[in-house]
């Protein structure tokens, strides 16, 4: 990647704070069991905003719950997850206890999810539910608590912070709400930031207003922070680099201008194809849907929608493997298909 | 050829705030006239609470409107009764945003797809098999998939079905209110081609109720912007899309992420310009003095907050802002 000096970490850019190694995830389910994460790895660096794109039902969610050790109850998870923050040892998120969970979570790892209604209580003043996080991981008391908390709404630039502590979720719009879920998550200085669809509830306005206020707090306190969207255009506007999932796996992931430029998974090609950019010109979008996690074929997960089908695509699975530096794709025929070039118009 | 037509149409609703809370008037469509020519698309965009959606609901009449008239082929479609408003129900369909919430999960496909047919006299029982299989090719689905229930299919499948229903009693109107917002990228895409072939076969215009601005430079052909209850600008979409003028259209538009590569190896952020954030949105209940996009408007002057701009014509487009 550029030196382009826009993070002061003092920690080496590349070295690695989340590794994630043959992660598979499954839902107990009356027929057996239901896999919804399958052999994923991945990295994400030091200061570096990492994408995860998909649609819906691939496994971006639940890898994320994953990592803040959330999953819900039917599921199961096998694998490592090796987190490695500023001044600590690597330890591996999958074996903690709850109670060693618990002073990660919210503290070296914080989340903002999609619905800011949901995940703030309502009987709550959203001061109260800030300091909250503060007397919890930091010991401050309850006074010096709410002190901070009205220094973190600012910093999320809600506008006079002192009295709107005093506020419940419910007075504020959609936009206040999410700014609140961010400043929550950040109010502990972690090292990653997980954001789950962080603006699909907001209008476009609002969540332009977001993701900078993300990207800002990300640089000013040297955060790395995991982007999870279905959108591209946000991934090509956020992150640097960015990892496409298809029926649990990833199927391409690479540094995100390289995606855009010389995608070498079909599915891949097949979203960016799909992008309504330009007038006038017939989108192609990916023939059928998704299959239910069950109903999967032996083969490439993508096979029965690809137009690159082969026979050997059939029969065995194809794994992530590398074309060039950084750049790895789960298909056999990658390297035709980013030479037959582009076809889309952005 | 002038298809429908408001004019000056509003809705109001009363708010009353907490329990001895004073009632207060929200208007959420404000004096609106619009014209939709036939075999076009008219798109209405705006953020979430502009009225899009209730402008919608008064075209369709499904809400009768607190002031204003709605036309459609001449005929004030609030006015009329009996025969010939089963003929205004039969000409204009919808479409709406949630295949999940708009199917009966009791009925079958056949049920849903044949139901409209009966209602109309359109098909004999005995051919109401026939037409329900071709329903059903139009959209990309298969003749077999009648007998089936609505759980057993996917959401982009299930807007098949919806659109598939609006098409059973051929209309020449489809109002679609966000009919792609809940499905995802690569199924949008195959949603919006079928919409654009069945614009192209059977000259349907639609009325696009969209907040996707991407999909609505694809599709439409004319495009209004609205705010808070008012068109602040209305134009070709090439135009508006090209030239923006209303300060808020402008917004709307650089506001929007774009797929965007850069072309050097080196990567930079493309950070969307600051201007954005100029405070919330504003509230629709209690309309500042003036325009009602003063508050967050950054090309404001002094004579925005003491009077209203109204939609003017000039040059083929309108734009409501004292700038033009």
């Amino acid at each position: 990647m550029a030196a382009d000096g826009r993070r002061s970490t003092t920690v080496a850019r590349d070295s690695s704070l989340l590794r994630i190694k043959d992660l598979n995830i499954h839902f107990r389910k009356r027929g057996g069991p239901s896999a919804a994460v399958s052999g994923l790895e991945l990295e994400i660096r030091h200061g570096e905003t990492f994408g995860l794109a998909g649609e819906s039902g691939c496994g971006k969610s639940i890898t994320a719950l994953s990592i803040m050790g959330l999953l819900p109850a039917s599921a199961r998870a096998t694998g490592k997850i090796l987190f490695s923050p500023r001044d600590r040892e690597e330890v591996d998120l999958l074996s903690l206890d709850s109670a060693a969970l618990r002073s990660v979570r919210g503290k070296e790892i914080g989340m903002v999810f999609q619905e800011p209604m949901t995940s703030l209580n309502p009987v709550f003043t959203i001061g109260y539910q800030v300091a909250e996080v503060l007397t919890t991981h930091e010991g401050l008391s309850a006074r010096a608590a709410t002190e901070k908390a009205v220094e973190l709404l600012r910093l999320v630039h809600i506008p006079s912070p002192e009295r709107r502590i005093k506020d419940y979720p419910h007075q504020l719009s959609g936009g206040m709400r999410q700014r609140v879920m961010i400043a929550m998550a950040v109010a502990c200085n972690p090292s990653l930031l997980i954001a789950d669809e962080p603006t699909t509830a907001l209008d476009v306005t609002i969540q332009a207003e977001i993701l900078n206020l993300l990207v800002d707090i990300k640089e000013n306190r040297g955060m790395s922070v995991l982007l999870i969207t279905h959108d591209l255009a946000i991934i090509s506007e956020n992150a640097d680099r960015v990892a496409v999932m298809y029926a649990g796996r990833i199927v391409e992931i690479a540094p995100v201008d390289l995606l855009f430029r010389k995608p070498a998974h079909p599915y891949t090609q097949g979203l960016l194809q799909s992008l309504p950019v330009a007038r006038n010109i017939q989108l192609k979008p990916i023939p059928g849907s998704v299959p239910a996690p069950d109903e999967l074929p032996p083969g490439c997960k993508f096979s029965p929608r690809c137009a690159y089908r082969t026979g050997a695509c059939d029969t065995e699975e194809p794994q992530l493997r590398m074309i060039e530096q950084d750049h790895g794709t789960r298909c056999i025929r990658a390297e035709e298909i980013v030479r037959q070039g582009a076809t889309w118009n952005y | 050829m002038e298809l429908l037509r408001t004019e000056n149409l509003c809705k109001y609703y009363d708010v009353k705030s907490g329990v001895f809370g004073k009632t207060k008037t929200l208007k959420a469509v404000d004096g609106i006239s619009i014209s939709v020519d036939s075999d076009r698309v008219f798109a209405v965009v705006g953020e979430s609470g502009c009225g899009k959606s209730t402008l919608a609901r008064l075209i369709l009449r499904l809400s009768t409107p607190t002031a204003g008239k709605v036309f459609f082929k001449g005929n004030d479609i609030h006015g009329v009764r009996g025969r010939e408003l089963k003929s205004f129900r039969k000409s204009v369909q919808v479409v709406f945003q949630d295949p999940f919430a708009s199917l009966n999960p009791r009925m079958t496909i056949f049920a849903i797809l044949a139901e409209p047919l009966v209602i109309h006299n359109i098909a004999r029982k005995k051919d109401l098999r026939g037409r329900v299989s071709e329903l059903l090719e139009t959209v990309g689905l298969k003749p077999e998939h009648m007998n089936r229930y609505p759980h057993e299919f996917s959401g982009g499948q299930r807007q098949r079905i919806c659109i598939a229903r609006a098409l059973a009693l051929s209309p020449e109107l489809i109002v679609a209110d966000e009919p792609l917002s809940s499905l995802d990228v690569s199924i949008q895409a195959q949603i919006l081609n079928l919409l654009g072939d069945l614009k192209r076969e059977k000259k349907l215009s639609f009325v696009f109720i969209s907040h996707d601005l991407n999909v609505v430079h694809y599709f439409a052909d004319t495009v209004a912007v609205m705010y808070l209850g008012k068109v602040v600008e209305e134009a070709d979409a090439e135009t508006i899309f090209d030239d923006p003028r209303h300060p808020y259209t402008e917004m709307l538009l650089e506001a929007i992420p774009r797929v965007r590569v850069a072309r050097e190896e080196t990567v930079q952020r493309r950070r969307r310009p600051g201007t954005v954030g100029n405070g919330t949105q504003g509230v629709a209940e209690a309309p500042p003095l003036g325009c009602l996009f003063y508050p967050r408007c950054p090309r404001r002057m002094s004579l925005c907050s003491t009077e209203t701009p109204g939609l003017r014509e000039s040059g083929g487009r309108k734009v409501a802002c004292h700038l033009y």
